[in-house]
């Protein structure tokens, strides 16, 4: 929560993101994809902060954009002779078998119908507050699911998308991310996003000093349709293989966790919520395997560590609804003692 | 005798504080009014009489009883009835359903029969539209409603918030009068009112609520003088 | 045809009291359960591992175990939340939803649990020389007798008079005396009862029961109450079953195009949030629309 561009608040989050890259992921090919992965889901977390820290506005909705964008990468990063003989993608409309991309083209693509799913959609959703606006945003998600899974003339059905190009190089999303926090970032610090969060703490004074809650809405959700696009796109790129139910309701908890968890409204919440989860996860999965941690092994049964991360959702929302962070940015220094 | 009495009451929402110390009595019999401009903390006042609003210091007693922070509905269960604001009927039930629902509050199950049997005498038109929908009666009459439905419980202190609140003068004199006998009948009647004209006349005493305190009480005969009054809504240094 | 209009009115009929059971809870406190789906889900694993039992015993076991998880759900999880902005309840309940899966992955596994319940459902039979299913009769009879005396419970009990005010105020009923503890436990237990009841129709049908059971039934039943009218316990069931029978209408209809039916449910109740927030019956636009 951020009202001018404050260098700290902007470089911490990134130094930090690149140090845990550069640390984590140059250890083993296992450490750079748990970073890669980590990377892709900390842009879709920065999507839902992007609207939903913002506004206020819970939105169940954005994986339905991340569909959107990594079945576009998908479809026009593979080869056309694949298109034209793989089982899966031989219903395909011919102008899709016949587009071919490289990737970052594709990730324009991909962004491209982030924005534009968002921005159709946020015309009709960005009315609706609080619970309604939860259940809409459900609804798209379950329209985009549904659509995408028997639709194989746009996708791959319920078939998988197989043998996506990878990153060549860690820096590649590396420098994706950073960008999306410097738009992330911008965004909250520009005229539309203080507006937007003037409107999340009284909706009722906003329209009476003549701002238009409804536009600077759209305008949040149509830059966070476009940043999870990207997303979606870039998880697909890194798992090489992607299906729909990759982007459903697992896809949907695991990134409102990461956010919630950190705290939605600032990005230093984003980029806590993603690294805590990640970092959690990642020590409970070591532990579900049987591998030692600091030498010491801890053995626990297979499936704790969804279970911690959903408890630790629902306790952090019945304990500290606004996240670890409390909604603040970025700072060095000793925190402000209380009087 | 002192059926309520509100000691040094402090309270608020969130981090905001709204009533900084108020005090104030209400005997058997009694009709006190309690005015002042929005905000002034009325609502917030009976909030935290009734329990939907937390205490933050100072104390309630009904009869002797300490009832700080007690929860609605067993205030309610002590004879301590509210009438909200905007009267707050259930408009999809029947007005008979929401006097059978008064009737929860009711410490003395036995006597149901007979309280509903009173207030159909006081109030006629609850008869005619028994079974009608609640949300069809029209504002006066659901005051009237609201009224009775808080009535059935025999509450020993009546509150009442707004009661003039969307009615015409005739019906607000109509509504008045019955609080009038309402009160002669024994109960301590406690109105809080934005129109402060239509309370103090006829209170024993008025309390001007201004910025969370009390900053004046008129008896019934200063409220006769409108320099007192004005003085005490609008603050002698005229602020 | 016949088989078709029976399937759809059982279909509604199941889907009514799913919904209901969705709508009692959220009349009480705003909250839109998720985690009903789990409650669908646990009744089912009894159903399924108590099925050398008699088939009556079984039953009342399910609608033991799921009553205690929905008045645990209740008090552990959402009770704090009491008077929270419903938002924040919603993802709590998805929270609690996802939780309970996992924990039924641990404790059930992930693989589908399966038994024979109620075989004698499972057949057919002519009448006036059409076949018709055992099941949709005994679904359809089960569920006109547990919505009638739903029904009873809330339209002429003092319980049900209660939980309809806390529907429409919750604050008010409050003030003329209605515990709300009691009411909103109440509410729990008899949404765990009604989540048995469909669990029972549902396994009998399929009787395949894996952690995700109760999930489709219940994004379903969400559906039927915005489409019936959340503040409304008429309106729940109601919407539930417009939703049910339509959904099994437009199975048959569309043909092909069938897969799609969940969208065009969807789209409808993107549609009603806009122009009906208060669903169909209502006729008042609520607060939350800017």
């Amino acid at each position: 929560m951020t009202t001018r561009l404050r260098l700290q608040e902007l470089l911490g989050p990134i130094l930090i993101v690149i140090a845990f890259s550069y640390v984590v992921g140059l250890q083993s090919a296992q450490g750079l994809l748990i970073v890669q992965s980590t990377l892709a889901l900390f842009v879709m977390v920065l999507a839902l902060h992007v609207f939903v820290g913002n506004s206020g506005v819970l939105s169940f909705g954005h994986g339905a954009f991340a569909m959107f964008g990594a079945f576009a990468s998908g479809i026009v990063t593979t080869p056309s002779n694949i298109k034209e003989n793989s089982l899966q993608l031989q219903h395909l409309y011919p102008f899709l078998v016949n587009l071919n991309l490289g990737i970052y083209p594709s990730f324009v693509l991909a962004i491209a119908a982030g924005a534009l799913v968002a921005g159709l959609s946020g015309l009709l959703l960005m009315r609706l507050n609080g619970l309604a606006a939860g259940i809409a945003t459900f609804a798209l998600l379950g329209v985009a699911y549904n659509i995408f899974f028997y639709n194989n003339r746009i996708g791959p059905g319920s078939q998988a998308l197989l043998a996506l190009p990878p990153f060549q190089f860690i820096e590649e999303p590396v420098v994706l991310t950073v960008i999306v926090m410097l738009a992330v970032y911008l965004f909250g610090i520009s005229r539309a996003g203080r507006t937007l969060r003037a409107t999340r703490e009284d909706p009722l004074a906003a329209p009476a000093l003549g701002i238009s809650i409804m536009r600077v809405r759209w305008i949040a959700f149509t830059l966070s349709g476009a940043i999870a696009g990207l997303g979606g796109a870039m998880f697909a790129h890194v798992a090489g293989t992607v299906q729909v139910q990759d982007y459903y309701l697992p896809y949907t908890f695991m990134t409102l966790s990461m956010l919630i968890i950190g705290g939605g409204a600032s990005l230093w919440g984003a980029t806590v919520g993603t690294l805590l989860v990640t970092g959690i996860g990642q020590i409970l999965l070591m532990m579900e395997q049987q591998k030692p941690i600091l030498g010491i092994v801890v053995h626990i049964p297979n499936g704790t560590r969804a279970i911690v991360i959903a408890l630790s959702l629902v306790v952090m929302l019945l304990w500290r609804s606004e996240g670890v962070t409390q909604g603040r940015e970025f700072k060095i220094g000793m925190p402000k003692l209380r009087k | 005798m002192t059926l309520l009495e509100v000691r040094d009451l402090r309270a608020g929402y969130g981090k905001v504080d709204v009533l900084f110390g108020v005090s104030l009595t209400a005997s058997k019999g009694e009709l006190i009014g309690i005015v002042g401009p929005n905000g002034a903390g009325k609502s917030t006042l009976f909030g935290a009489i009734v329990g939907t609003v937390g205490l933050r210091g100072g104390s309630v007693f009904l009869d002797g009883e300490d009832i700080s922070g007690k929860r609605p509905e067993d205030i309610v269960r002590r004879g301590l009835s509210l009438v909200p604001e905007g009267r707050q009927i259930f408009s999809g039930l029947s007005v008979i359903e929401n006097l059978t629902l008064g009737l929860t509050g009711r410490r003395d199950k036995n006597g149901e029969k007979g309280a509903l049997d009173r207030v159909h005498d006081l109030f006629p038109v609850l008869t005619t539209h028994r079974d009608h929908q609640a949300g069809m009666l029209s504002g006066g009459q659901q005051q009237q409603l609201a009224i009775a439905r808080a009535l059935v419980a025999d509450p020993r202190v009546l509150l009442l918030d707004e009661p003039s609140l969307g009615l015409s003068p005739t019906v607000v004199k109509d509504v008045f009068d019955r609080l009038i006998a309402i009160a002669e009948s024994g109960t301590a009647v406690v109105i809080v009112e934005q129109r402060a004209h239509l309370v103090t006349r006829l209170a024993e005493r008025t309390h001007v609520l201004r910025a969370g305190k009390v900053q004046a009480t008129l008896t019934k005969e200063d409220a006769a003088d409108e320099a007192k009054l004005t003085a005490a809504y609008f603050g002698s240094s005229g602020e | 045809m016949i088989q078709a209009i029976l399937d759809a009115v059982s279909l509604g009929g199941v889907y009514a009291l799913a919904a209901l059971g969705l709508g009692l809870v959220f009349g009480v406190m705003r909250l839109v359960n998720f985690a009903h789906a789990e409650l669908i889900t646990v009744a089912s694993y009894t159903l399924v591992m108590t099925h050398q039992f008699p088939l009556v015993v079984s039953i009342v076991l399910s609608v033991v175990v799921a009553s205690l998880m929905a008045l645990i759900m209740e008090l552990v999880a959402y009770r704090r939340l009491r008077g929270s902005n419903p938002a924040t309840m919603l993802i709590v309940s998805f929270g609690v939803s996802v939780l309970l899966q996992k924990v039924y992955e641990l404790v059930f596994g992930a693989l589908p649990r399966s038994a024979s319940v109620a075989t004698g459902l499972t057949g057919a039979f002519t009448v006036g020389g059409v076949s018709i299913t055992t099941a949709s009769v005994v679904t359809i009879v089960l569920a006109v007798v547990i919505l009638l005396a739903m029904g009873y419970l809330i339209e002429r009990t003092k319980l049900g008079l209660q939980l309809r005010a806390a529907a429409s105020d919750f604050q008010t009923a409050r003030l003329l005396g209605v515990r709300s503890n009691r009411l909103i436990a109440s509410a729990f237990v008899i949404s765990g009862a009604l989540a048995a009841v469909v669990a029972f129709v549902n396994v009998v049908g399929n009787p395949q029961v894996d952690p995700r059971f109760g999930l489709d039934i219940t994004i379903l039943a969400l559906v039927g109450i915005v489409v019936g009218g959340m503040n409304s316990l008429r309106g729940s069931a109601l919407g539930g079953f417009i939703v049910g029978a339509v959904l099994s209408l437009l199975n048959v209809i569309l043909g092909n195009g069938r897969v799609y039916a969940y969208s065009w449910m969807f789209v409808i109740v993107i549609v009603i949030l806009l122009v009906r927030p208060g669903g169909i019956l209502s006729k008042f636009a609520t607060k939350e629309r800017v």
